[in-house]
């Protein structure tokens, strides 16, 4: 009720609050103020500048490499991806130079681009997560920590984000060493996500990030394997996005701090389900893939819908989902 | 963001033979800069459906960037349906080209399986001025994947064909030809580009007689951009990205099974 009488007083008398002042389209987490809300997923935007168009990339509000490891890993054998029904799998296996390969050789690629860097970081044990926390807080030009405490291809049985205590644990263990923001990035395969988040949160965590991939299968009939080198992979894309909104206002509804959402966005239509539903920041995956225009459409879309709206800053639109109507 | 992603125009589409399509695309900025072995890589639908992009090798890139290819699945059968004049959205040039021959080489033989025969044609294109011995080895399944192959002849390539049910030319797999050609491996280079299993067998065949050469490899691909590292094969010296570090390999590099 509430902001549906608020976006009619802006429709009627104040519309020129939108065309006149600048629009806001700043976000915080934690301490560090992002220029707008929009941001890439893990895993989905890659190293190779002599492909992208650096003054787009520019635009973004903060890039997120690919999950970084203590050692080297070289990942799972092929086959490594599949396409399903509007998503695929991928069973990637965090395939990347390790923490000291990452910081020597891609990090300075990363920061020359000049848009706050989000490093996403997965530990096998707490030790490793604490020697990541140690290595990360002692680079510059890092605006955040992402802790990977869901990546469903690596064999473990339980992932730390399907264990509220474990996720506690890790969490309050790197809080204590960074001086720079900390998000917990959570799996949606759990039956209740707000216990997780929830831990999350009373760990220290200044942001939660979610969703990761769900772990799934497609079996190729006529040989009866997988179709993955690795049996499982996780599935993203747009078949995953209505869980995921389901998953982020649930998040939004539980907890104070920021959520990053994500899972299966292609438009702005679909950021803008996250933002209503309660994500202060939205993460492009899948859709750099079939769509490297994707992020930057989003954020023009983002500035469309809020310029038609008569929103002139984005803190008046996140979490701000109605009630339905009763019929 | 990919500063190499662009929207043009279909100027034809048409089916050579049986089995193989031709589509012209009307993309003047990747005709300038396209390599021999580099791909580009099409959005098929504006839907969800067939999700991924589908890559295909630079069959020839004169006034428009060509395409050869083979209608196999749903991506391929809504390309075939595609009308001159239809707009498409296209990423590229993408990829690791051919390497041009070593010093010394006389003689140049691409091996060819199916519709790996696509990125030879830029590549004799480019090697017809430098005055190679330049020869085609070519295995089709039947006689519907074998055409008449005119351009390669116009460039002067001796053509050769194998189809696996004797149709058309020796029968049995391109491996038989090898017998009908002189190899020497100090001025003969090879090329190949086909199915892991012809490419496994020209690998072993050209290590057994030294005879040195590139591949040009497949696998599935989500970005093409190096970015999602799915579409990963085993080498010698590890994981690498068939649409980054390949498609082009060295002969040798390559772990096919
Ligand atoms: C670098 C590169 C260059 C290529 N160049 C050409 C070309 O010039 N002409 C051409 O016709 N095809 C080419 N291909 C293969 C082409 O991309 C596939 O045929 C196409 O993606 C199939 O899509 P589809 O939806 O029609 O069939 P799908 O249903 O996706 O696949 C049908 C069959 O083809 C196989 N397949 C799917 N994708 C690939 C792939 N990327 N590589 C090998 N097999 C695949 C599937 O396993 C399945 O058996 C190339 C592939 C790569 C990686
Ligand atoms: C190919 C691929 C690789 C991924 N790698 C990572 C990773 O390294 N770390 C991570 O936290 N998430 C990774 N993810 C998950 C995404 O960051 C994202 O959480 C998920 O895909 C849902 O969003 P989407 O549907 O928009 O892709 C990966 C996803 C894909 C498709
Ligand atoms: S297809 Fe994404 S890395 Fe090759």
């Amino acid at each position: 009720m509430v902001s549906d009488q608020k976006s009619r007083r802006l429709e009627t008398g104040d519309w020129r609050l939108a065309t006149n002042k600048m629009m806001n389209l700043s976000i915080n987490i934690g301490t560090v103020k992002f220029a707008n809300p929009v941001t890439v997923a893990s895993g989905t935007f890659g190293h190779a500048e002599k492909y992208y168009n650096l003054e787009e990339v520019k635009k973004l509000g903060a890039i997120v490499p690919k999950t970084v490891t203590l050692p080297a890993q070289q990942g799972n054998p092929p086959v490594r991806i599949v396409e399903t029904p509007s998503g695929m799998l991928n069973a990637i296996g965090i395939e990347n130079p390790g923490a000291d390969g990452f910081i020597q050789q891609k990090l300075p690629g990363f920061k020359k681009i000049g848009v706050p860097l989000i490093i996403s970081v997965l530990g096998h044990t707490d030790d490793q997560f604490r020697q990541l926390a140690e290595k990360f807080n002692a680079v510059d030009g890092i605006s955040a920590l992402e802790l990977n405490l869901s990546c469903p291809n690596l064999g473990h049985q339980v992932l730390v984000a399907q264990d509220p205590q474990a996720t506690f644990r890790v969490v309050s263990l790197v809080k204590k060493i960074m001086n720079i923001p900390v998000i917990a990035k959570l799996s949606p395969d759990v039956t209740d996500i707000t216990l997780t988040a929830k831990a999350a949160e009373e760990a220290g965590a200044d942001a939660i990030s979610l969703i990761n991939t769900f772990t799934a299968m497609v079996i190729d009939v006529e040989t009866r394997r997988s179709k993955l080198g690795n049996f499982t992979g996780g599935l993203s894309g747009p078949a995953i996005r209505p869980i995921a909104v389901r998953m982020v206002h649930q998040v939004y509804k539980t907890v104070k701090i920021p959520i990053i959402g994500m899972g299966g966005i292609m438009t702005a239509q679909d950021a803008l389900q996250f933002i209503i539903a309660g994500a202060t920041m939205v993460a492009i995956g899948t859709a750099n893939f079939i769509n490297p225009r994707a992020p930057l459409e989003v954020l023009n879309g983002i500035k469309e819908y809020m310029q038609r709206k008569k929103i002139n800053d984005i803190q008046e639109l996140i979490g701000t989902l109605n009630s339905p109507v009763i019929r | 963001m990919a500063s190499i992603q662009d929207i043009f125009k279909i100027a034809s589409n048409d089916k050579l033979c049986p089995r193989f399509y031709r589509m012209q695309i009307d993309a003047p900025s990747i005709v300038k800069k396209i390599l021999p072995g580099q791909f580009i890589h099409i959005r098929v639908s504006q839907g969800l459906e067939p999700f991924f992009r589908r890559p295909f090798s630079v069959y020839r890139a004169q006034k428009y960037v060509e395409i050869f290819y083979e209608p196999v699945g749903p991506g391929t059968k809504l390309m075939a349906k595609m009308n001159k004049g239809d707009t498409i959205d296209v990423l590229g040039p993408l990829g690791q080209p051919f390497a041009l021959p070593p010093k010394g080489t006389k003689q140049v033989v691409m091996i060819a399986g199916g519709i790996g025969i696509a990125p030879f044609l830029i590549l004799s294109d480019c090697l017809k001025k430098k005055k190679y011995d330049l020869i085609l080895l070519y295995g089709g399944r039947t006689g519907g994947h074998v055409y008449p192959m005119k351009e390669f002849k116009d460039n002067g390539v001796k053509v050769l064909v194998a189809t696996d049910d004797g149709s058309k030319g020796t029968k049995g797999r391109v491996i038989q030809l090898f017998s009908k050609v002189k190899m020497d491996p100090g001025t003969t280079f090879l090329y190949t580009c086909g199915p892991n299993p012809m490419m496994a067998a020209v690998q072993h065949f050209a290590g057994e007689h030294h005879l040195r050469g590139q591949a040009a490899c497949e696998e599935v691909m989500a970005c093409a951009l190096g970015a999602c590292l799915g579409c990963s094969i085993k080498t010698k010296s590890g994981y690498k990205t068939v649409c980054y570090d390949g498609p082009v390999f060295d002969l040798q590099e390559v772990i096919f099974h």
